[in-house]
């Protein structure tokens, strides 16, 4: 079993559409790598809302949070937002002690993160 | 216990979570010290060529966690600024000194070692 899974969704709701990739697993700097080349891939397809699904995410280290910061940093240079939704504590820490939670707007869930 | 890991970083956040349930460390404190270790063995990964080594003890005042890898660390400051969230990285050592109770750093020819403590109760002093 892969330690950090991800699933990519467009999401017709209520108003706009949105893109939503879910993140199952262990982001950590041995799947790094294949994170940001799932972000790049649907940040490349300029939607204008992007949420990350955290709530599946048992543990993120700081080469994930550089990985999804840089995608926050894509997406604002393409007029798009970019959004974290249900982060777990441990995860939820993490994102204040080191301020991405300044940059990155985060929601308790995605139907929240997607009604902006 | 030690542990000897190249690239299996789950199995090192797995033994720290184990032994710091087993310790009695509070639970959030317990997040704060997987992070910690994780993120100082996510350096070996990056910066050895070689295996690194996870050594986990703990009496009744505290739990430590110590990696042992073939890195230099030559910046005598590392992880002691905040690096900025838009800078290149470097957020790991700065991490584990912001979660840590304590930390201790030594690096030479014989590479380094990291060791992270955590106090299992408060002490009086409110830490």
């Amino acid at each position: 079993m892969d330690l950090l899974t991800t699933s990519v969704a467009t999401v017709e709701s209520e108003g706009e559409p949105y893109t939503l990739v879910e993140l199952v697993g262990e982001a950590d700097v041995t799947n790094s790598d294949a994170l940001r080349d799932v972000l790049d891939a649907e940040v490349a397809k300029e939607p204008r809302t992007l949420i990350i699904d955290l709530s599946g995410l048992r543990f993120m280290d700081s080469s994930a949070l550089h990985v999804i910061l840089r995608a926050n940093r894509a997406m604002d240079r393409l007029g798009g937002v970019l959004a974290l939704a249900g982060p777990r504590e441990a995860v939820a820490k993490m994102l204040r002690l080191t301020a991405a939670d300044q940059l990155v707007p985060v929601y308790p869930n995605v139907s929240d993160a997607s009604a902006g | 216990m030690y542990y000897t890991y190249r690239s299996d970083l789950s199995q090192v956040r797995a033994l720290v979570l184990k032994h710091a349930r087993e310790a009695g460390l509070a639970e959030g404190k317990t997040d704060d010290l997987v992070l910690a270790v994780s993120e100082v063995a996510a350096n070996t990964l990056r910066y050895t060529q070689s295996a690194g080594t996870l050594a986990i003890w703990h009496d009744e005042k505290e739990i430590v966690c110590e990696i042992h890898d073939e890195g230099i660390i030559t910046d005598p400051l590392v992880g002691q600024r905040d690096p900025g969230l838009d800078g290149p990285g470097g957020h790991g050592l700065w991490l584990v000194n912001e979660v840590c109770d304590r930390v201790e750093l030594t690096s030479g020819a014989d590479g380094t070692t990291v060791r992270m403590r955590m106090l299992l109760r408060p002490s009086e002093a409110g830490a």
